[in-house]
Parts: structure tokens; sequence; C-alpha cells
């Protein structure tokens, strides 16, 4: 059984693509760490953009930083 | 300033605005980890800013020379309190880094704030700020080295402001 993939954005311009558990995981760490935000999965995850049905063995979310 | 209109973004009614400054061979430059454009950090209800702003850059980006507010204005449906934060080291591996360039300053109405108000004009601004620190804040200028304080005598010292 595949794993969703899924896509977050955040307004500075860093990206989590990956299945949902860790780029929820991740992207709470960066607004945590980055932004002094507090966030729930549900809030991650209402802000989402679903990708695709990807390969759950796949490699780790990709984090893109770049400047806003 | 221009950010991404749905996804993950900064919220509250009262956000810092981090202005990372490094001196490059004379030039100075924005760094952070939205490279040169505003870092946004949300500030709680029981939040000190400055020691939020201490603690996330010391962080994310490494010790500061100096930390400090040098105006505010409402934006993005918030009160924003623009930091400028000093490194004495170059920008951090990762981090984009661009010269500052110079601009004019988004000037009051007589009881009004201005209509607009660019990214460059409130970094203008905070470096004038920090170049009027250096004349009167011992503290400041004993953080300072002779270099980021010659570069900073070519801004104009203004004190605090509120921008709008």
């Amino acid at each position: 059984m595949s794993e969703q993939r899924i896509r977050t954005r955040c307004a500075c311009g860093w990206e989590s693509i990956g299945v949902a558990d860790d780029v929820v995981r991740a992207t709470i760490e960066h607004g945590r760490r980055i932004h002094n935000m507090v966030g729930t999965r549900e809030q991650v995850l209402a802000q989402a953009e679903i990708l695709d049905s990807g390969d759950p063995t796949g490699p780790d979310p990709e984090h893109v930083d770049a400047g806003a | 300033m221009t950010r991404s209109p749905a996804g993950w973004d900064i919220d509250g009614p009262i956000q810092a605005e981090v202005f990372v400054v490094w001196l490059h061979d004379g030039v100075l430059e924005l760094t952070g980890p939205c490279g040169a454009a505003p870092w946004l950090i949300e500030l709680g209800a029981a939040d000190h800013p400055v020691e939020v702003v201490d603690r996330i850059v010391r962080d994310v980006v490494g010790d500061p020379l100096l930390v400090h507010s040098t105006s505010w204005r409402r934006d993005r449906n918030a009160v924003i309190l623009t930091f400028v934060v000093a490194i004495d080291v170059p920008a951090p591996a990762g981090m984009d880094s661009r010269p500052i360039g110079r601009a004019t300053l988004a000037r009051s109405e007589a009881t009004a704030a201005p209509r607009d108000i660019g990214t460059d004009q409130v970094v203008e601004h905070a470096l004038r700020h920090l170049a009027w620190l250096v004349k009167d804040d011992p503290i400041v200028r004993g953080e300072l080295s002779v270099a980021w304080m010659s570069t900073l005598s070519a801004y104009v010292p203004e004190p605090f402001r509120n921008l709008g």
C-alpha cells in the first residue's frame, strides 16, 4: 500500500515534500524553530497540497529553502 | 512586500521582522533563513519581542553582535516590529546573502502614516537608526568594529520611528 505524497510551502520559501507524517513533522518543526509558530497536524494538512500516491520506501522529505 | 498568498504563513497581531546584516568586504549584506527577504517571527501575548528574536537568532544564525528594534508599522493585519541584527561572521552556509542598496525613506504625513512602505525603505531606516546609535549609544559603539562604524557613517542618523 502506498502513502500519499504532499507538499507544504512556507511563506518564506521553505518547502517540504514527502509522505504526510514526515512533511507534517518537518513543517511543524520549521514553524517552531524559524518563525516561533505553534502549529498542529490539522493546520499543516489543511494547507498542504496533495501531489500523488508515492512510494512509502522513498527518500526523506525534501526541503527547499529559498528566499521568498 | 510580496509573500505567498497561500500556504503556511506567519500570523498573529504582533510580528517581528528581522533583518540580519553582516559586513562583506566593506559592503553591508542581508542574510538569514529567508535569504535577503524579511524574516518574520510570530510573537505571543506573553513574549518579550527582544528576547524571542535574540533566542531564535542564536539558534538559527548564531551569536549576534546586536539585536535592536528600529521601527514599527502596521502591515499584514498586524503590528510589525522591525529588528536589525548585526553579526560579525559571514552569512551562514545555506543562507542566501544580498548586498544592501540605498533607498529613499518612506516619510509620514503630518498626521498620517505613509501610504506605501517598501522593504528597502524599512532596511534603509534600520541602518540609519543603527548609524544614530553608533553616535548616541556607547554600548552599540562598543560592539561594532571600526569597519562597521565606517560603513554606517554613510547613513544619515535617524532615531526610532513609526513607519506606518
